[in-house]
């Protein structure tokens, strides 16, 4: 299990358990996503806390998670860690995704 | 120019499957001689995520499917720089790929790993003879 997916109200918490988070283990997050939160919720907060390595294709798989939840979605990552936050930066996808320092704060986002 | 072709000549080269599985084991080698050697964190940070993005794309592209392939890598450290040498038996990367820029929109799922070895990395050279790929990463250090 490379995500832990539960329901706060209309909002799905996304827990990636990976500390490592890369192209190993990015199909395993797709297929999580697809059976947890295709089709369903439209808010989501991923959380990124426990990541201290992420790659280019596990961000790929956070676009596919932005355009599966379409215009009407909503998603805010918390806790991305230096390392995620500088990949993050160095693809200028710091300017389309959401970053939120916490859970609660990721939360608030998505809720507007 | 010769002389940045030295690093697999004059240290240990350390062979690794060409698995994705694997880039975890191959980056832990790499990162534990930089720590040994003091290696600044945001030094590391860069060269640990031009490693894994050069090695993905030996695996998906270049032994594109094939789970004999082998990554050979080399590490020297030197007061002011890292440089990381990486060999591999696969198919060899387009003419002038880790020179050119592109333009890669929000919305692609992929192709943004040469991007992230530009922006992490200070020198790229490669070269492909004899059907063996070499690419020479090299991290300058500001201590």
């Amino acid at each position: 299990m490379t995500a832990i997916i539960s329901m706060d109200g209309d909002v799905a918490l996304v827990e990636v358990q990976a500390t490592r988070f890369d192209a190993a283990e990015a199909p395993a997050f797709k297929a999580d996503l697809a059976k947890g939160i295709a089709g369903g919720p439209r808010k989501v907060v991923l959380d990124l806390t426990r990541v201290a390595f992420m790659d280019s294709t596990a961000l790929g798989a956070l676009v596919s998670l932005l355009k599966m939840l379409g215009k009407d979605g909503s998603l805010a990552i918390a806790g991305a860690q230096p390392a995620v936050r500088r990949l993050f930066e160095l693809t200028r996808l710091d300017a389309v995704f959401r970053l939120a320092e916490t859970v609660p704060d990721a939360r608030a986002l998505v809720r507007g | 120019m010769q002389e940045h072709w030295c690093v697999a000549d004059i240290v240990p080269i350390h062979l690794y499957p060409a698995r994705l599985e694997e880039v975890s084991r191959l980056s832990a080698h790499v990162r534990a001689l930089c720590e040994a050697a003091a290696v600044p964190p945001e030094a590391m940070m860069d060269i640990e995520l031009a490693l894994a993005e050069a090695a993905n794309n030996i695996i998906i592209h270049g032994y594109h499917g094939r789970t004999d392939g082998m990554i050979a890598v080399g590490v020297r450290i030197a007061a002011d720089s890292v440089s990381l040498e990486l060999q591999d038996e696969g198919k060899a990367v387009p003419e002038g790929l880790f020179s050119k820029c592109r333009a890669i929109s929000a919305d692609a799922e992929s192709g943004r790993g040469i991007g992230i070895i530009q922006s992490c990395i200070d020198r790229i050279d490669y070269r492909s003879e004899g059907g063996r790929n070499r690419l020479l990463l090299t991290k300058r250090l500001n201590h």
